[in-house]
């Protein structure tokens, strides 16, 4: 697929909270309306979106009402999509980070099976100063 | 979300409308499953759902999994493209009942 697209980069905060998911979709779509990519992959990608997010209210707040910010940064170069997630909630151990297997029919687990489903990398690094955790997504837009 | 429930003798249909995620999830629990403890069969129409991620899906395998265990079922009927997407990604389309 030719992506035939100048680079982007957008970042947006969100409060953590399930009651922003919606924003962080909107956000997405908004980004993504400016690429040159078919829509079913959009949908896919604002769905790691928000499933990464979602994450995030899930088990770094472990669902906690807070006032915190969680950071999302979009960053598109020469087809290499590049997306981070930035958060202050408990760190999160990559060891810890399962999904489910895929004949255990049950409930949770299933975000991030999305989410390794869509994207072609999932980096968990910590973050820098103020953040605590730093996730990454990528994909290659171009094959 | 929005919700409607139609009866029909034992049959309740849940007909849904908008997105469905984490947000909205304590919502659709809250109207499917009394209907399943009633031992109604329920349909989910899902042709207005525009967008679901994981956590509706395991609403539905909640619900799906209530309802076997009370001897009912929940049948999910005008399922939208999207939703049939994150079901077949899910790998949940033999195990769910899709009409």
């Amino acid at each position: 697929m030719n992506v035939a697209i100048k680079s982007i980069t957008e970042q947006r905060d969100f409060v953590v909270s399930s009651s922003s998911l919606k924003e962080v979709r909107s956000f997405s779509r908004e980004v993504f309306e400016k690429v040159n990519i078919n829509q079913d992959l959009k949908d896919e990608l604002v769905l790691a979106i928000a499933e990464a997010a979602q994450n995030i209210v899930k088990h770094a707040y472990q669902g906690e009402d807070t006032d915190d910010k969680m950071e999302i940064k979009i960053s598109l170069e020469k087809g290499h999509l590049e997306i981070g997630f930035f958060d202050k909630g408990r760190p999160v151990e990559e060891k810890n980070v399962r999904h489910r297997k895929i004949d255990d029919i049950k409930p949770g687990g299933l975000g991030t099976f999305f989410i390794q489903q869509i994207m072609d990398a999932v980096v968990f690094k910590e973050g820098e100063k103020p953040w605590i955790n730093h996730l990454v997504l990528t994909k290659n837009l171009n094959s | 979300m929005s919700y409607k429930v139609t009866e029909e003798g034992n049959i309740s249909t849940v007909h849904l409308d908008g997105e469905i995620d984490m947000d909205v999830t304590e919502k659709a629990k809250e109207i499917i499953m009394p209907l399943i403890e009633a031992k109604k069969e329920v349909h989910l129409n899902l042709k207005e759902v525009q967008y679901m991620d994981s956590s509706g899906i395991s609403v539905l395998i909640e619900s799906h999994q209530k309802a076997t265990e009370l001897g009912t079922k929940v049948v999910l009927k005008e399922i939208s493209k999207s939703v049939l997407k994150v079901i077949m990604m899910a790998k949940l389309e033999q195990i769910l009942n899709l009409d």
